[in-house]
Order: C-alpha cells, then sequence, then structure tokens
C-alpha cells in the first residue's frame, strides 16, 4: 500500500486555482521530495494532505484512508512539521514535547521514554526544563521535529527543515532524516534546497502553478535535461575582460559565476573544454580547477519551473 | 462491534487532547497581562463604578459582582490565545493533530472555565470576610459557577472562531456581545423591576440565568425555577459549543 495516493486533487480559493487537478503517489518508506518555487501549491498540498485544509475536487489518501472521509484516521499515522517552528515559547521543552504526544494519545510511559530520547538525540535534554522562548533559531527547529515524531509516524512531513539553521542543527537534522528512512518512515520533504533534495530523496515532484511538472528520480530528471551540461573553470587571477571572453567562446550558451568559479553551459563539454584552456594558454592564465559537470537538480528546477534568473544574476548567479 | 470500539476509544483521545490543551493554555496564558486586566480588574472596576453612589448594601451586589466576574474572566482566555496561537502557527499542530474540532473547542473552553472558576472565588470571598454575604446553598452556588464560566468561555471560543490573527478584532466583537449583556441580565436591576419589553429581551442573555442560579446559591432565591436556570445554561453550552467545533471546521477548509 502507498503512503500517499493522490488523483485529481485540486483546490481552489475564489476564482483562483492554488493546485489544479495533481496526481502523484508516495511509496512506503519512500524519501520524497516536493519541490516548487513560492506559490507553486506546495503548502496548500500538505495542507490537504495533513486534513487541515479541504481539497474541492479529487481525492487523497494516507495508508488507504480517505483525507476528507476518514481524517482522524489518516491523521493518526502522521507527524508534521511546518515551516514555521510552531512550538510554545512559554512551556518547556518537555513540556512541549509531552503535549504533542498528548494529542496524538500516546501513553504516558511512552511519551516518557521516546520523549527522552528524542531530546538526547536533538541535544535539548540538558535544557530539557528550560522556557523554549530562550532556545536558539536551531534549537526551536530541532525541539519542532521532536515534537513531530514523538508518537512514532508511519510518515513525516518535514516543511523546509533545515532552511536558515546554523551547521550543527543542519546536521542532526540530516541525519535524523537517514535514520529514519533506515527505519522505514515514510518522508515528505519540501525544501528551497534543491540539493538537500538531491542528496536525500529517492524521489522528487516538481510543482509549478499548481500542476506537477516532472515527478522521477533526481538522476532520472536530470538525465531529461541533459542538454544542460557545462565547464567549471577557475583561474589563479581575473584579468578584466574575463567574464565577456569566456560567455564569447564557442559553444557557450550562458554563464554563471559562482564564488571564484566560472560555470559555463554547454552542449558540448569537451570541445569547450578546449577552447578554454586555449584562452588560458592566450591571456598567460593559470588553470587552479577545471572540470564538466552534468545538469544539476537546480538546473532542472529552474527549467521546468521557467524561473528567470536576474538579468545580471546570469552572470552574479 | 468494531465501530464501537473505534467510537468509545476516539472518546477517550478526545478527552485526553482536550485536557493537554487546557493544561497547556492554564500554563501558557494565565498569567498573561492582558488576561488579568480583562478577566479580573474589568469588571471589578465596572462593579466599583456602578456600586459607588447607590443606597443599596454593598453586600447584596455580590452575587452580581460574581456573575460579571466569570462572564469577563470565562470569555477573556479564548479571544486572546486563539488569535495569537494562529499567528506564531500552534493553532495548526491542534487541527492536524486525530482530535476532532469538538474536542478543540472544549478543550478551550475548559481552561476558561477553570479559570474563571478560580478568580469568581474571589468576590465570593471578599462577600463572606467583608461584608458577610449569606450563602445559602453552596451547592447550587458552585454548580451555578461552572455551568455559567461553562457557557461563557464556550461563548469566547465561539467568537474566536473568527479566522484572525489579530486579538484586538476578537475583542472588539467580543466586547459588542459581552458589554450589553451586563444590562440585559437582570445584574444591576432585578428582573422584577424591568418594564416588560426589557424584562422579555433578558430571557435571551445566558448570563440572566448563571446571575439567577448564583443569586440562589447566596439568598435562596431566584427569579425563575431553579430546574429552568440549569436546563437553559445547559442548552446555552451545548449550542455554543456546537457552534463554535462548526465554525472552526468551516473556517478551515
Amino acid at each position: 500500500m502507498n503512503a500517499i495516493e493522490v488523483s485529481g486533487l485540486e483546490k481552489r480559493f475564489g476564482p483562483i486555482t492554488a493546485i489544479g487537478g495533481i496526481d502523484f503517489s508516495v511509496r512506503d518508506g519512500e524519501t520524497f521530495g516536493f519541490l516548487g518555487p513560492n506559490g507553486a501549491g506546495k503548502t496548500t498540498t500538505i495542507r490537504i494532505l495533513t486534513g487541515v485544509a479541504r481539497p474541492t475536487k479529487g481525492r487523497a489518501a494516507i495508508f488507504g484512508h480517505d483525507v476528507v472521509n476518514e481524517t482522524l484516521a489518516a491523521k493518526k499515522h502522521l507527524g508534521i512539521v511546518t515551516e514555521v517552528s510552531n512550538i510554545y515559547d512559554d512551556l518547556t521543552g518537555w513540556q512541549n514535547v509531552a503535549f504533542a504526544g498528548s494529542l496524538y494519545n500516546v501513553p504516558r510511559a511512552e511519551i516518557q521514554k521516546r520523549g527522552t530520547e528524542l531530546l538526547e538525540q536533538f541535544g535539548l535534554l540538558e535544557r530539557q526544563h528550560d522556557r523554549a522562548k530562550g532556545y536558539s533559531k536551531g534549537m526551536k527547529r530541532r525541539l519542532c521535529i521532536a515534537m513531530g515524531l514523538v508518537n512514532a509516524p508511519r510518515l513525516l512531513f518535514l516543511d523546509e527543515p533545515t532552511s536558515g539553521l546554523d551547521v550543527q542543527s543542519n546536521l542532526i537534522i540530516r541525519q535524523v532524516i537517514r535514520d529514519l528512512n533506515r527505519e522505514g518512515v515514510t518522508i515528505f520533504l519540501t525544501t528551497h534546497n534543491i540539493e538537500e533534495a538531491n542528496l536525500t530523496c529517492e524521489r522528487v515532484a516538481i510543482i509549478n502553478h499548481g500542476q506537477i511538472a516532472a515527478i522521477d528520480t533526481p538522476e532520472r530528471l536530470k538525465r531529461a535535461i541533459s542538454s544542460v551540461q557545462s565547464v567549471e573553470v577557475a583561474f589563479d587571477r581575473v584579468i578584466p575582460s574575463l567574464q565577456d571572453d569566456l560567455t564569447g567562446l564557442p559553444g557557450v550558451n550562458e554563464l554563471r559565476k559562482e564564488g571564484d568559479k566560472f560555470r559555463l553551459l554547454t552542449s558540448d563539454p569537451p570541445a569547450l573544454l578546449l577552447q578554454v584552456m586555449d584562452y588560458a594558454h592566450q591571456h598567460g592564465l593559470a588553470v587552479i580547477r577545471v572540470c564538466t559537470l552534468g545538469p544539476t537538480l537546480e538546473d532542472v528546477f529552474i527549467r521546468l519551473t521557467g524561473i528567470e534568473l536576474p538579468a545580471e544574476g546570469k552572470d552574479a548567479w | 462491534m468494531v465501530e464501537t470500539e473505534d467510537s468509545c476509544s476516539q472518546v477517550i483521545c478526545d478527552l485526553n487532547a482536550a485536557w493537554a490543551i487546557a493544561k497547556k493554555d492554564i500554563r501558557t496564558y494565565y498569567l498573561k497581562p492582558n488576561i488579568i486586566v480583562a478577566g479580573l480588574l474589568f469588571p471589578l472596576f465596572m462593579f466599583l463604578a456602578f456600586a459607588a453612589g447607590r443606597t443599596t448594601v454593598t453586600g447584596s451586589l455580590i452575587p452580581g459582582l460574581v456573575a460579571i466576574t466569570i462572564l469577563f474572566s470565562a470569555s477573556t482566555i479564548e479571544p486572546v490565545s486563539i488569535p495569537i496561537e494562529r499567528r506564531v502557527g500552534t493553532f495548526e499542530r491542534l487541527i492536524s493533530a486525530p482530535v476532532t474540532f469538538p474536542a478543540i473547542v472544549f478543550g478551550e473552553s475548559l481552561s476558561g472555565l477553570i479559570y474563571s472558576v478560580g478568580i469568581a472565588l474571589l468576590p465570593v470571598v471578599i462577600g463572606l470576610l467583608a461584608f458577610s454575604t449569606p450563602i445559602l446553598n453552596p451547592l447550587i452556588l458552585f454548580v451555578g459557577m461552572v455551568l455559567c464560566a461553562f457557557c461563557f468561555s464556550t461563548m469566547g471560543t465561539l467568537v474566536a472562531s473568527y479566522p484572525t490573527e489579530n486579538v484586538g478584532e476578537v475583542m472588539s466583537i467580543l466586547n459588542v456581545i459581552r458589554l450589553p449583556l451586563v444590562f440585559i441580565s437582570g445584574v444591576f436591576i432585578p428582573l422584577a423591576d424591568l418594564p416588560g419589553v426589557a424584562r422579555i429581551i433578558t430571557f435571551g442573555s445566558p448570563l440572566t440565568y448563571g446571575y439567577d442560579l448564583i443569586s440562589y446559591g447566596f439568598h435562596g432565591t431566584g427569579y425563575f425555577p431553579i430546574f429552568l436556570d440549569l436546563a437553559v445554561l445547559v442548552g446555552f453550552c451545548l449550542l455554543f459549543q456546537y457552534t463554535a467545533a462548526w465554525l472552526y471546521r468551516r473556517f478551515n477548509e
């Protein structure tokens, strides 16, 4: 049985169509990425799947339970971590976790055991009796995820779990996602961090304007746009005309400056590589790094969502 | 058989969740300054303003003070807490949990009830100690206070269903409802002294029956038969609970 089954799902707010008849499924135990630009319909989809909002049309089911007709049965399997860390600042870390457990009718002894384990896993055990208002942003995020896991959910919704967090919190959260996946928990991950989705998810769906633009494994999606390949190069120094010169090399479709490196998008990396080495030799530049790259998931995302880079962003990306 | 078991276990789940919600509110909101001002000081000053200059023995106004203290304190918690929780996203945590809307409404109302009964004991004690106001029927007084508190905390929860994140908006709506209630409930002017039409209007106010029941507890007599007071208050509680649950569900669609 699939963890999530969505067919013809549609949500309208008056004349505005937030999602327009989408279909997808998420397998039990899968880590599934749900990507899309702001306003694409990600949050609306999650709100319907978690039983917070009702669809205008179509059907969605969680482990076979219809989210409209069997809402409570569907909700019992879920752990939900929203984009905003929705914790109670005036309660302690422990009280927050215990409250989340009580809402899911987790027995008191189980809350005690699992709550302690989770707080330890997330590095919050020492601060468990402090009010959450004194926690850092990363600690609040970790607490929020611990609250989402206290009922040992079979399906965890993670909305932007690592957005704007410190390195320590990021590492803890990524490790937890990997551990949960190993334990067989299905994860529905929404993120703006496309590299995170690339590294974490077995499949991703890209939603745009309320429609699923693509759904597949990250590698298959990248192969679908194999024309977006590139040569990445860094020189020992920068000369004034460097960017213009590189943009003008034959075969360069687009140039993106990434830190001290230049990424030259092309459909023929080997030919361009020779051009770049020639150019460096002619101008007395030493190449300190060069490599060819296939399309990234970000390229797929940009291509499918039709996001326009700012005028100078193509160079300053 | 299975259905019965399922529905029974859901009732237990709901009751547990309702109590957890009430405890959360107690820990989070009871000591917030706006709750204390609106729930305790506001009715006290209102009462003092009304009592000043009257020839009536102040002690005889204690049932009225108890009734309006319950009205204001019980109906204040949720109109403050729910918009705040909508703003910080914690209300969505309740809605996304496997808990029914009636349980959420009940839990929210429960915290108002407990707060209000606790606060209303203050004027009861003041009446006893400062004015020697007798309590002829303590059981009826207690039942009246609890029912009245539950009725008005549910009313507060009902008004807080208005889908806004702004506390001021909800409080404005609430005050449009509860301030007139004080004047059409026999609290300051006995029902028997009201002219015909005014008296009929008071019959539509839950505070009329709550105040009557509380007066019964203090003086041993009331305007209506005691069972009518109880029945009407229970009716208002059920009506407010049902309507609130329906509105929360509706506004979250």
